[in-house]
């Protein structure tokens, strides 16, 4: 963008939504540009929030027209820096907040059609109220947005049984690069018909087109749901649970969550009101059941988990949740476990998976190998072993220098993720490539992968104006 | 000394709760139950008070469906020594029930009665008042704290504006608020455990009492709507609204 018509292009833009929506004020911009683990602080000349699909294919089309750089952001909860503004860059955010209606729900078919910009626990809402259910849970569930979770093909917590964001979109309305609206809103449980168009702005994270609506796959609700929190003595303890609840529960083991014992001491320490179910131990495993039969069944299924496991030595205790009250409890500690380590002082993040069966000796090696490069740092993983995908966190030594510590992310990382490639797993498991790890990608992919890649975005964006430098570097 | 535990079965806490389309009551179709949170404080008291060696036995009780043995389950496995349903379908209210608590107080002679303040499906906060006024104990209600000493019971009430201590002779009635203690999980061995202990299941009407409804319910309806916040652009707008709309100034 040339610095003498910026006001002229601005007022253009401005001028595609409706008065209001056209934010320049630094006090009205700041949500936008602030992101919460505070790695990126943005700067943009403009937020815009359009008010429908129409208004984000006129603001594409004078973009492309103009060669304006566009950031398009969802509920603002990423946490790899995809969705804010590079300072310096005159990149324009498009925030889909307004776009926030259910455009229509279907329950025999399984199928709801929403607008991106629906917060995730509306979305929830919305399938309740038809007696269905939308499982893509998250820790950000009040202010992430559906088209958001879409776009970085989200996981979180219901994974395990019914899959990422991937598995729950049968359709996809998208605004291309150039403005043209491409209608790929199908609900079809087949269709073969040619090149799966809507995998490839799955997990795009803004960089080939901006979503603006999509048809999810609805499931029924299981009628009951029984959790436990376990006590055990090991990762590996903890893999031999996991593949018994899998045996006794099936498609019902609906949540299977590895927390550290250092991990749950800074929840217990940070959390208002936060209870040990179990007496202390080394690690802590969060299984939830559910059956689509009844509550009873479920409590028997997890009472036979817990029976097996105990005798076999996996488990060392166990609590069982006697209320819904109860179930969100255990569930409590184990979402509010990336919160709390903001009390800790400065923590260097990595987000990866490994095969399922490597994960103990992955955990193992690479606390080891934390500990010895950074003397007095605090390892705390906690994460979705059901998944192979940990939140290899490691908080700064107490009284240290949070800054210094900081200082040393990369260091960190390599030694991390070092151990991650010697098992071949990923350094990106669920929060995607963002700015933050470019590089690292450029790093760890083959160039064949990062040549197709180029050629995919060169495809749908041949001017590099949606979201440019993120997931893969400008070329 | 024995203290008796009366739980009921009510819809969970955390369940979203959806008035029937006839606005006749609440939609209990798989609705999740559990027990009323309040009575899970007041079985972890009796539980506490037995650790403390004050207390000998902790009998728990229910009135309702069937079902009620699966909430006489849950205080068993959080460590209730036994379990007593009364077995009676349909609404039961406060004064029969506090008339069934009664007659298991004259079977069982407990020392001590320990019930929630109140259900959170009916909001009633009667029960506990009535079986005090039927038995002629005192009585110690919305207790936050409780001290058994040789002169009986000193209960800390939680009243508006503070706390209230006052001193019951035993036998007596206590009803347990949120603050009296956190109520433990129940643990694997105690689920096991509690498999096995006994749950006397006996119809209600054996009693005598008339479980007749005194009450009818007119209409159930779900709470308005709140309307969603919105932002001015000024002062002399937030003013003017109200002045105008919230006729407030």
């Amino acid at each position: 963008m040339k610095s003498s018509s910026t006001s002229d292009l601005l007022s253009r833009f401005a001028a595609l939504v409706g008065p209001g929506h056209a934010l320049v004020e630094e006090a009205d911009k700041a949500r936008y540009l602030v992101e919460w683990r505070d790695l990126y602080r943005g700067e943009t000349p403009l937020v815009l929030r359009p008010a429908n699909t129409a208004e984000v294919a006129a603001i594409l089309r004078l973009a492309h027209e103009t060669r304006t750089a566009i950031v398009p952001q969802g509920g603002n909860t990423g946490l790899v820096g995809g969705q804010v503004p590079i300072p310096g860059q005159h990149e324009i955010v498009v925030s889909l907040e307004r776009l926030d209606k259910v455009r229509s729900i279907d329950p025999l078919g399984n199928s709801m059609i929403v607008e991106a910009g629906m917060p995730l626990a509306s979305v929830h809402a919305a399938a309740e109220a038809a007696d269905r259910m939308f499982p893509l849970t998250l820790a950000s569930l009040g202010s992430c947005q559906i088209g958001g979770n879409i776009a970085t093909n989200a996981g979180g917590t219901a994974v395990l049984a019914y899959g990422n964001a991937r598995n729950l979109v049968l359709g996809l309305e998208v605004v291309l690069a150039d403005g043209r609206i491409w209608n790929g809103l199908r609900q079809l449980g087949k269709d073969n018909a040619g090149y799966d168009l809507k995998q490839l702005f799955i997990g795009s994270e803004g960089t080939l087109g901006i979503i603006t609506a999509a048809a999810l796959r609805l499931r029924h609700r299981p009628r009951g749901v029984a959790a436990a929190f376990v006590s055990v003595g090991s990762p590996a303890a903890a893999l031999g649970l996991f593949a018994r609840a899998q045996a006794a529960a099936g498609f019902g083991l609906t949540g299977f969550e590895l927390m550290s014992g250092l991990a749950m001491e800074f929840a217990l320490r940070h959390i208002p009101g936060a209870r040990l179910p179990t007496a202390p131990a080394p690690w802590y495993v969060l299984i939830e059941v559910s059956s689509s039969l009844s509550g009873s069944e479920a409590d028997a299924t997890v009472l036979d988990i817990l029976t097996g496991a105990t005798a076999a030595g996996e488990a060392l205790e166990a609590a069982v949740a006697q209320s819904f009250t109860q179930i969100d409890d255990f569930w409590r500690l184990r979402h509010g476990m990336s919160e709390v380590q903001k009390h800790e002082g400065g923590s260097i993040k990595h987000d990866v998976s490994v095969p399922i069966g490597d994960l103990p000796a992955f955990l193992e090696e690479a606390m080891a190998a934390v500990e010895a490069a950074f003397p007095g740092c605090r390892p705390v993983p906690f994460g979705h072993m059901g998944d192979g995908n940990i939140h290899f966190n490691v908080s700064q030594p107490v009284g240290g220098d949070r800054q210094a510590f900081l200082a040393r992310w990369n260091e960190m990382n390599a030694v991390v993720h070092g151990v991650v490639r010697k098992y071949d797993g990923s350094v990106a498991a669920e929060h995607g490539i963002g700015r933050l790890k470019v590089d690292l990608l450029a790093e760890v992919k083959p160039p064949l992968d990062l040549e197709l890649m180029g050629r995919l975005k060169a495809a749908f964006d041949p001017l590099g104006i949606l979201n440019p430098g993120r997931v893969i570097r400008r070329p | 000394m024995k203290i008796l535990v009366p739980v009921k079965r009510v819809v969970d806490y955390n369940v979203n709760i959806r008035v029937k389309a006839d606005g006749s009551g609440v939609d209990l179709a798989n609705v999740k139950m559990s027990m009323n949170p309040f009575d899970e404080i007041s079985v972890e008291e009796a539980l506490r008070l037995r650790e403390a060696g004050i207390a000998s036995e902790v009998v728990a009780v229910s009135i309702g469906p069937k079902e009620a043995q699966e909430t006489v389950r849950t205080a068993l496995a959080m460590g209730a020594d036994r379990g007593i349903v009364l077995e009676a379908e349909g609404t039961v209210e406060p004064l029969a029930v506090a008339k069934l608590l009664k007659a298991i107080v004259a079977e069982e002679a407990p020392g001590l009665v320990i019930l929630g303040k109140q259900a959170i499906d009916d909001d009633c906060n009667q029960t506990g008042q009535m079986l005090s006024a039927l038995l002629g104990w005192p009585q110690g209600t919305f207790a936050s704290k409780l001290v058994l000493g040789d002169n009986g019971i000193e209960v800390t009430r939680e009243v508006d504006g503070g706390l209230q201590t006052v001193r019951l002779s035993l036998p007596a009635v206590v009803t347990a608020d949120l603050r009296l203690n956190e109520p433990r999980y129940a643990s694997l061995p105690n689920i096991m455990k509690a498999k096995k202990k006994p749950i006397d299941l006996r119809p209600a009407a054996q009693y005598g009492v008339d479980l007749t409804p005194r009450l009818m319910v007119l209409k159930t309806a779900e709470p308005p709507v709140r309307p969603a916040g919105r932002r001015l652009a000024s002062v002399a707008e937030l003013v003017d609204c109200l002045k105008t709309e919230a006729g407030v100034l």
